[in-house]
Formats: C-alpha cells, structure tokens, sequence
C-alpha cells in the first residue's frame, strides 16, 4: 500500500488547486452562482482544455485513462471551492454508464464529446417517491416498431436545466425488465421544471409526454441495467465523498482562523478550551473521513456487493461527519456565519446536501448493515 | 497511491495464523476470550516464552535485541492475528515501553541485565508515572530521589499503577531536582518492587479487579546505575516511550475482535422469535460501531504505510487515540445491548468454574466478562492521556491555538 500520490497525482492536484484559487474564489462563485445556468461555462470549457473531463475515461474516446484516485483528487479540490458545474453527472456517473453499456455508437461518439467538453449530461433515475430505492416505475417506454415512446415524470434530476443530453432510465411496457435512453434534452415532449437546491446546484423535473426515442439511443435493457446504475452511482457517491472531505478540510481550516482572530472577552476567542476541543472534534471527523474515501476507493473496482458496502460505509461515515462539521463551524462562527456574504454557511449548506445525494446516511446504513451483519 | 498489500504478506499472515494455531493452548485462549484485559499472570508469563521460542518475543525490537526485522505491516498483520485467535499481546510495561527506551538509552549493563529476561516474559514490569495529583499533568510530579553516597533515595507515591503487585520490577519518574523547571528536574528509576519501604495497596476496580495499584516509596534505596540515561532526562525518555508505536492507541485489534464477538452474540441471542442481529435496529447499531471501525482501520493503515499526512503527527496520534477509545466503549457497549437482561449478572473476575468456561444453556458461554469488559472501558478515555488532553493536544498541533 503506499497513499502517498506520485508525480502526476501531486501535479494535478496542485494544478487544480492554483487554477480554483484564481478562478473560483468565493466571491467569484457567488457571482456564478447568481446567474443561470448557476455554474461557469467558462470553467467548464477550461476542465475540457485542462484534461480534467478526461480523467478516467477510455482512450478511444481520448480520455486519460487513470485510476479513479485521480477524480477522487479532483473532486477533492472542487469540493473546496465548492465549484458548481456538474461535473460528478457528466463525467463521472453518466460517462460511466456510457463506457459500460452495450451501444458501441452511443458511447463512442458521447465519451468524445464529454472529454471535448462538448456535451454536459444528467441522469434521470429518481422517480416521485421513490426515494433512494428508485426502480423505474412510473416512466414506461412503449415499443412502437423498432423505436420507443417515452411517458412519464422523474423528479428531482440533478443537474438537468443545463445538460443537452439525459440518461433516462423507463420500465418496458408488457417486459418486467427496465432498459436505459440516451435522450437530448431538446427532444419534443420532453419538459423540463428546473428549480435550485440548497448548495447552488440546479435540478429539474424531467416529464416525458410522447416522447419519441429511437432504438439507436437504448443504451442497455434487461438484468445488466441495475448493475450499470448501481456502479456508476457508487462511483458518483464516491466522488462526491471526495468533494465533501475537501469541503470539510476547507471549512475546519476558515473556522480555526476565525477563532485566531476573533477576540471577545479581551482574548482570541481559540483561547477558550471549549471552542478548542469543538475544532479538535471536527479534526478527528475530517482525518476518518479521509480514511473512508481511501477505504472506498481500495474497493471501486470490487466485486459488486462488496464495492457496494465499502461505498456505503464511505458515505454513512462521511454524511456523519458532513453534519457535525457542518453544523459546529456555523456555531463557532457565530451569526456571521448566517449571513450569506460569508463562505461557512455555504459549506453548511454544501455537506448538507451531500448527505441526501445518492442515498442518505440512512440508506446508505441499512445496505452497508445487510452486508455487516453476514 | 496504490491500496494493493504486498505481495508476501498473504503468506505471512498464514505462517502466523498457523503458529498461534498449533500453540496456543485452548485454556488459555478461553481464558483471553472472557477476559481479555488484563491477562491472567500466569498465562502471560508462558505464553510470552511461547513467542520467545519462536523468535517472536518483541517483533517491534531491533533484531540484535531478539527483535524481528518485520515490516510495520507485518507487525500489524501479526497483532490482528494474536487478537483474532484470542491469544495475548505483549506486556505494554515491558516491551513495549521499558524495553525500548532502555534499547535507545539504557547503558550496555542495563540491556544485558533486563532486557533477556524481559523477552523471556520471566521479569513483569510496571509504571511508575501517575501520582495522585499529576495525572495527565506529569509535569507536576512530587516523588523525589535523592542521591545519597551511590544509591539514589526515594520517598513519595504513585497511583493507577497497573500490576503492581505482580511485577518483579518498576520504572518510575522521580524528582531528582527541585529547582529546575518542572519538566527538567525529572529523572527515571529502574526500582526492584520486592525493595525495602515499597509497600502496595490494590484497588478495586469498578469491574472488581485488583490490577490497579497505589505504590507507596519511603526510603526506598538503589544503586546509582539503575538510573536510566541522563539524570534530568526522564521527562524526554517519557515522551519517547508514550511515542513508540503511534498506530497502538486505536486499539484496532482488540476492537475489531471484540466487534466479532459482539456480532457472535447478537446472531445467538433471540427476540420476538428472530435471531437479534436480523432485527433492522440492532443490525443497523452494528453497522453504526463497524462503518466507523472500519474509517478508525483505515487510520491505522495510513499512518502503517508511511502517508506524509498533511497535519502534525502528534495532532494525527491523537485523533486516533480519541476514536480508538470512544469505540472501546462503544463496542463493549454493543456487547451488552447484545445481552440485553443477561448482561447485568457480575461474575467474579477470578472465577475459572465450569459453568464459566464451558457455560450453560442458562447462561452461554459468551456471557461472562463481557460487563467487567465493558466497565474496564470507561478507562480507555482516562489513560495514556484523557479525551479532553488529546483535545488540547489538537488544537495545538494542528490548529496553533
């Protein structure tokens, strides 16, 4: 074992944390963040320049083809500028289940254009009331010659408003088996509700009235799509629990300056044993939560249940400490941290929507218990 | 980075696996599961001559002292391995603390006279460093030593002195003089406990053990040359004896294995007709105490593997010592939700009956010592440095507050 990162992983790291510190300072993301499409597009076309959308993805495609420590580093970095563009939808979770289906064209020309930056891409799965167990129910797909009509509602579909193309996952009519869609957003009938969450990020309602798909953008169907989903979701989690550590480390580090410098009672207020001990706390959150995402990481390519434990304790773990740090630097802060011209509440704000992403610390819970208690 | 292990290390984890197998008498291993802290005297002294034979008496020694020349990843499989059989760590007084500051700083006559029997587990040590108004404050310290002719003369006392009674010799922190600052005017003894003016007074435990110990020293008289290293130096020889082996304050083994038997009970034990662990709340109170073990191994492995952390290390031993303690008592915790009404019953921490080794259909096997265990963990937060001075340890080291 060796966790110390070679060369490259240093150099990406340092790259991205010098162009994040230059183009991604907090006022700069508060201004991204006030206009749609609510990230930069600017950025965006930067990630494509800087190889970044390339990271992990297949060589045909002209992606870099690396381990996934390297987005595991990456996302480390966005997570503690808290950077908005959908990247973990695009090149982590939809790129995945492109490069894994069974539609050579599909994947071909799509990976392309994610690597090129060209394309933006979310994944429509969550269904209303579904929860985290979604299978898809409510959105049927008919078979009308060798294409398919698409009816029905997703909700809550991360990053859509601004994706051209989505991945849609429809219940076969008649077939007990679901099957995957690559659609464009632009498809006629299709509608889309966009609205923002409370980290910044922009989701939609996706609904689908007759929506004519053809059979060359099924992307897989049968017993495979679970599999499918659920590898690129743990992989998505994963990245996300990378974003959440460096989002964590971020605001332990503005906290302990803030207690440096903010006197009360004559005295920096870091003199006081009691804010001493609730920094030395979140400390030991953020060293166990590094830990976990090194544990997830040793287990991404695992056999499937046990990637899939290892990626649940990894978030269980993580959205734990995603509360706690969240919710003691606002405290230690003080009210300057309800003020939104202040950077400690949109970390709170950031962990707190990373706990319901992919799972809460409550599913994710009850299936690493399933497989803790073998 | 790369989480791949070593390609030798499969093996050597089965030689281990292997040897403990073939001879770890299944008494004392019984004896281990029950109780697993402190282990029987007896059982200590045998079972370290047993290692000893096999060249195994301190893997963490230099090998010119009859230590191995093992990896820290193979010490770190080999103690998953002791724990996993229910076998017996090494004394903590011993090799893991004298024994390697004599090593680094004992004089050529100190090594040959107590390191061999100390390896042979024929010596048992105990710490002298606690006193009752110096706890996590060591600076404080008031028994002092005075050198009179060549014998150095103590008087004062120590307390939570662990094994007292059974130790053969001590090492202890002396005042040897008064007026430099506190921290410098210290010194370490080596004092023989049968010495003259040594008088030992057990005290009970909440779990009704008598391994803790007041030391009383009036007078008490040795030769100039069991003075450890320098004089004055005893509070610098302290710190590197607390430092040796930084991953050990996670207790990973001992946790990992007492989750195992946590788990074992809750597949046992019965509620409203189904097997305790398929209910979904306790099924998920392990998962709980195991996601949480299982970030506090992966602690572990990263400080094994030589990560260059990004924060101070002193600040990273602490963190691990916080999260290693809190889950002994969250695991021996679980133990006792396992047992629910049978957990309540004390059984006497000598008692070595049938009923207690082999159990009843009353009262299984897995029932005695797991409340004197329990109890027992309240401490891990107290030794080797309180919860709260690890805190303060943090925010120093790591945060400059």
């Amino acid at each position: 074992m060796d966790f110390n990162l070679t060369d490259e992983q240093e150099m990406l790291r340092e790259g991205a944390r010098r162009f994040l510190r230059e183009h991604y300072g907090f006022e700069q993301r508060r201004a991204i963040s006030a206009h749609l499409p609510g990230f930069s597009v600017e950025c965006w076309n930067s990630y494509a320049e800087l190889g970044w959308l390339a990271l992990g993805q297949p060589e045909d495609a002209g992606g870099w083809t690396c381990s996934f420590v390297e987005t595991a580093i990456l996302m480390e970095e966005f997570g503690r500028a808290l950077a908005l563009e959908p990247y973990v939808s695009t090149a982590v979770l939809c790129a995945r289940i492109l490069e894994r289906c069974g539609n050579v064209e599909a994947r071909r020309s799509m990976l392309t254009a994610v690597v090129e930056g060209k394309v933006r891409l979310a994944l429509a799965h969550q269904e209303p009331g579904g929860r985290y167990d979604a299978r898809p129910i409510s959105v049927v797909a008919t078979r009308s010659g060798d294409d398919f009509v698409l009816q029905g509602w997703k909700s809550g579909v991360l990053d859509a408003p601004a994706a051209d193309h989505l991945i849609v996952s429809a219940r076969l009519e008649g077939e007990e088996n679901p099957a995957l869609f690559l659609i464009d957003a632009a498809a006629p009938g299709l509608r889309m509700n966009a609205y923002p969450l409370i980290d910044g990020t922009r989701a939609a309602d996706v609904g689908f009235e007759a929506v004519q798909v053809s059979a060359s953008c099924k992307l897989a169907e049968g017993s495979v799509v679970d599999e499918l989903l659920q590898e690129a979701l743990d992989r998505a989690t994963l990245a996300r629990v990378a974003m959440a550590l460096g989002a964590m480390e971020s605001v332990v580090q503005l906290t302990a300056e803030y207690l440096q410098s903010r006197v009360q009672f004559g005295q920096p207020i870091g003199r006081f044993q009691a804010l001493q001990h609730r920094l030395a706390e979140m400390f030991v959150e953020v060293q166990e939560t590094r830990s976990i995402l090194y544990c997830g990481l040793a287990h991404v390519d695992a056999e499937a249940a046990q990637r899939s434990a290892m990626v649940s304790a990894a978030k269980y773990v993580t959205a734990n400490a995603a509360r706690i740090v969240g919710s003691q630097a606002i405290q230690l802060h003080g009210s300057i941290a309800m003020t939104a011209e202040y950077a400690a509440g949109h970390y709170y704000k950031h962990l707190f929507a990373f706990e319901k992403i992919h799972g809460d610390a409550d599913w994710h819970l009850d299936r690493f218990a399933r497989h803790a208690a073998v | 980075m790369h989480f791949e292990p070593n390609s030798g290390d499969g093996a050597f984890r089965a030689e281990v696996r292997e040897f403990i197998r073939q001879h770890l008498p299944p008494d004392m291993a019984r004896r281990s599961y029950i109780c697993s802290q402190p282990p029987d005297i007896e059982d200590f002294r045998r079972w370290q001559g047993i290692l000893h034979d096999r060249g195994w008496g301190a893997p963490h020694w230099p090998l010119e002292y009859g230590g191995t020349d093992w990896t820290a990843m193979q010490r770190h499989i080999f103690m998953e391995e002791i724990y996993r059989a229910d076998a017996i760590d090494y004394g903590w007084q011993g090799t893991h603390m004298i024994g390697p500051v004599l090593i680094a700083f004992g004089s050529q006559a100190q090594k040959k006279r107590f390191l061999p029997p100390m390896l042979r587990g024929e010596e048992i040590w105990c710490q002298g460093f606690s006193e009752p108004n110096a706890g996590s404050d060591l600076a404080s310290l008031r028994t002092r030593a005075e050198l009179v002719g060549d014998e150095w003369v103590i008087h004062g006392q120590k307390i939570w002195t662990s094994d007292a009674s059974e130790a053969d010799w001590g090492f202890f922190l002396v005042r040897t003089d008064p007026e430099a600052k506190p921290q410098r005017g210290i010194s370490m003894l080596l004092v023989p406990m049968n010495a003259a003016g040594i008088r030992i007074r057990p005290i009970e435990a909440l779990n009704g053990g008598r391994d803790l110990n007041e030391v009383f020293l009036d007078g008490v008289r040795v030769p100039c040359e069991n003075l450890v290293g320098e004089p004055g130096k005893g509070w610098t020889y302290a710190k590197y004896l607390l430092e040796k082996e930084r991953t050990a304050s996670a207790y990973l083994y001992r946790n990992k294995r007492e989750l195992e038997k946590a788990k074992q009970i809750a597949r046992a034990e019965h509620t409203a007709g189904m097997r305790l662990i398929d209910t979904p709340e306790f099924a998920r109170k392990i998962a709980r105490v195991e996601a949480d073990l299982l970030a506090l191994e992966w602690s572990v492995l990263r400080i094994l593997a030589g990560e260059k952390n990004l924060h101070d290390a002193d600040a990273v031993v602490s963190a691990l010592k916080i999260r290693g303690s809190e889950m002994q008592q969250r695991v021996a915790e679980l133990q006792l939700d396992a047992l629910g009404p049978r957990a309540l019953r004390v059984f006497d921490q000598q008692d070595r009956s049938a009923e207690v080794i082999e159990g009843t259909p009353l009262w299984p096997s897995y029932v005695p010592g797991r409340l004197g265990q329990f109890l027992y963990a309240r401490a891990a937060t107290l030794y080797g440095g309180t919860r709260e001075v690890q805190k303060n340890i943090i925010a120093r080291r790591a945060f400059g507050l």
